[in-house]
């Protein structure tokens, strides 16, 4: 166990995927404090999703360390794997099954059980507004709705880290005001949040600091507030991007 | 134990919620298991069950046009067709209606070919009672060949064709026996008129009689449902890998295995949970394949199934038959990228393992390689089992190996399947 006061830490972490001989990180070191909204910010391609990846255990890297709350998942994988949670990019629910079973499903999986499973279930469902849809099957939700369940399946066990993938894409203003305000909500209660977007007002709102990421590499970091003071020509997080990652278009 | 039931809940949830998949996956089974019995029941059943087309064109009208006549009548292996709409069938007829696979076989009997034989006959009694210049036998001494031609439809097997060619010849050996001892009689009468005339009276001084081979005192022969069930009921319980293998790849695409991945100790507890959800599934549809065979088939004229008295074993067999099964399943699921892949493959595999297994073509006449590999087929070793207990009367301790070989068949699936989930990790 490594003594630190940063609940997440990586080290120098690159990440080659094999038959490619370009990285899609290249040594990158970055620190996260307890208690921080952190934005993994990016073009596509950029290596937003490979750094999650392996933060969530999903993958090694190819060289470099992975600190969660100083521990490595090469020798406390299970330790890590129970302090955090993740919300895919990707509605990760079962389709036929309700609200209620799919979270009763991943509850479970996280180790929660009986009483305390059930009314964390009728907490969470009140608090994103979907109490009164608990039975019924998910493809019968709308978008919105699919969204704030991916996000309580997530969050269920109340981690201490929460990695969340682009959790606002393709919702409506109202969804997304809920699940941000949400968001903020569990940081308050302790949970440390990384995330990636590619909305950039939402992250400047959001995040207490933010790191744009460009061809696998940290190219900018910091508060959003002191970056965009940190040059004349930036009025907002979005004019930072786009100065920093460039205006053509990115592909996959 | 707790996250093992829930995934299991859960995965029954899923399943049964799919209504369309899962009358696929009971009722395909069953149809398969009934068209399949009914189809090759007919390899098995007695002859005159069976209806077979055949042209007979007589032209000899004497006592081998006779006897073949008779025989291929009082066979009943064949509908005879003499004539069509009243008019006698020619041979180039017979050619035609065969060429055109309007029938399958055609058989022409030449004229004068009794006469022939009768001459073969003599010949050779000549040449035995030479030195005794009988009076009444005719001094011909020349052999002569007698061709009866036999039209075939090219579709028709190896093995029918062989079957109606030793009828045939029975029928003319038989004819040719009864003419030589006749003619020889009526030489012997001639040679010592004295003597009272001896009458040869054909008689079977050989009777066949079929007995079961078993070290259990099941002497019944096993029927055709017998030996089909248990086949078509492996090769049906093996499809199973398609629909979990589906299962695994459509929770891959939709984001619920990542989630479950970044989750404490998921990948054996989910793929366990899906084997004991399948397994459930497979041993359904080994009851179910069997109530069909004992109460369905004999509605349609089947023999019945008999199950016997070794229950547990059937049921230890189809076990470890659906393990085998389910293992083969995670595997290609957890390595094909996509569901054309997994269906492809599973597929094909699947029905390669049936013929290496003897589902179609017994593994005794196979050729001495694939006899080699048929020895690696899961199938194989399951039909194995079933043909032990149910036509052999085995019981559970008979069908040991067989079992053993399935669950080691089970664990080398799951370890490939984990091996490359591991592997997967560090790409």
């Amino acid at each position: 166990m490594q003594e630190n006061q940063h609940i997440i830490e990586l080290k120098y972490l690159t990440k080659y995927y094999k038959g490619s001989n370009i990285p899609a990180i290249d040594n990158i070191s970055l620190n996260i404090d307890k208690g921080e909204i952190y934005g993994l910010l990016g073009p596509n391609g950029a290596g937003k999703t490979t750094t999650i990846s392996i933060l969530c255990g999903l993958f090694g890297p190819t060289s470099g360390n992975v600190f969660i709350d100083g521990l490595e998942y090469k020798h406390s994988s299970e330790k890590i794997k129970n302090i955090i949670g993740v919300v895919p990019q990707e509605i990760a629910l079962y389709p036929s099954l309700t609200a209620k079973e799919n979270l009763n499903f991943f509850g479970h999986m996280y180790g929660l059980k009986g009483k305390q499973l059930k009314n964390r279930i009728d907490e969470c469902l009140e608090l994103f507004g979907l109490e009164k849809n608990a039975n019924r099957r998910i493809k019968t939700f709308s978008g919105g709705m699919k969204r704030r369940i991916n996000i309580i399946a997530g969050i269920l066990h109340k981690p201490k880290i929460l990695y969340l993938d682009e959790p606002t894409v393709g919702v409506d203003v109202q969804s997304r005001n809920v699940i941000l305000d949400h968001l903020r909500d569990l940081n308050r209660d302790g949970t440390t949040i990384i995330y990636t977007s590619h909305y950039m007002e939402e992250a400047e709102n959001l995040c207490s600091r933010v790191a744009i990421i460009d061809m696998g590499k940290i190219i900018t970091e910091g508060k959003p507030k002191e970056l965009i003071n940190s040059k004349e020509e930036y009025s907002d997080l979005e004019s930072i991007f786009l100065n920093i990652t460039g205006r053509a278009l990115r592909d996959e | 134990m707790r996250r093992l039931l829930s995934s299991i809940y859960k995965e029954f949830l899923v399943l049964i919620r799919d209504r369309a998949g899962l009358a696929i996956l009971f009722i395909m089974p069953l149809v398969l298991i009934l068209i399949m019995t009914v189809i090759q029941d007919a390899t098995f059943k007695t002859v005159k069950e069976v209806d077979i087309s055949m042209i007979l064109v007589n032209n000899d009208k004497d006592n081998l046009g006779e006897a073949i006549s008779k025989g291929l009548y009082s066979s009943n292996f064949f509908k005879i067709v003499e004539e069509i709409d009243g008019v006698k069938i020619t041979e180039e007829l017979a050619e035609e209606l065969v060429a055109k696979g309007e029938y399958k076989i055609g058989i022409i009997i030449p004229e004068r070919a009794t006469e022939a034989i009768r001459g073969n006959v003599n010949a050779l009694i000549n040449k035995s009672f030479k030195s005794f210049n009988i009076p009444g036998v005719k001094k011909r001494t020349k052999k002569s060949t007698i061709d009866v031609t036999i039209y075939i439809d090219p579709v028709t097997s190896p093995s029918f064709r062989n079957m109606v060619m030793s009828s045939l010849k029975e029928f003319t050996s038989q004819l040719e026996i009864e003419m030589f001892f006749k003619n020889f009689s009526e030489a012997l009468t001639q040679l010592m008129p004295d003597q009272k005339p001896i009458k040869f009276e054909s008689f079977e001084t050989i009777k066949y009689q079929e007995i079961n081979a078993s070290t259990t005192g099941v002497t019944k022969l096993p029927n055709s449902v017998q030996h089909n069930v248990p086949a078509w009921t492996m090769f049906a319980m093996f499809f199973i890998v398609l629909p979990m293998a589906g299962n695994i790849i459509k929770e891959r695409e939709d984001g619920s295995a990542f989630r479950l991945k970044t989750m404490p100790g998921s990948f054996v507890t989910v793929m366990f949970s899906k084997i004991f959800v399948f397994l459930g599934v497979a041993f359904l549809q080994f009851i179910l394949m069997l109530l069909v065979g004992v109460y369905i088939m004999p509605l349609l004229g089947l023999p019945q199934l008999e199950i016997g008295p070794h229950k547990i074993a059937l049921a230890v067999m189809a076990l470890a038959s659906g393990l085998a099964a389910t293992g083969y399943g995670v595997a290609i699921g957890t390595i094909a990228t996509t569901h054309e892949q997994a269906a492809t493959f599973g597929a094909v595999s699947i029905i390669i393992f049936a013929a290496l297994g003897g589902i179609w073509v017994p593994v005794y006449i196979m050729p001495p390689a694939m006899r080699i590999l048929s020895q690696f087929s899961p199938l194989q070793w399951g039909l194995n089992g079933f043909y032990d207990i149910l036509l052999r009367g085995g019981d559970l301790f008979v069908v040991l190996a067989e079992t053993g070989k399935l669950l080691f068949f089970f664990i080398l699936m799951l370890i490939i399947a984990i091996v490359y989930n591991n592997y997967n990790k560090t790409k």
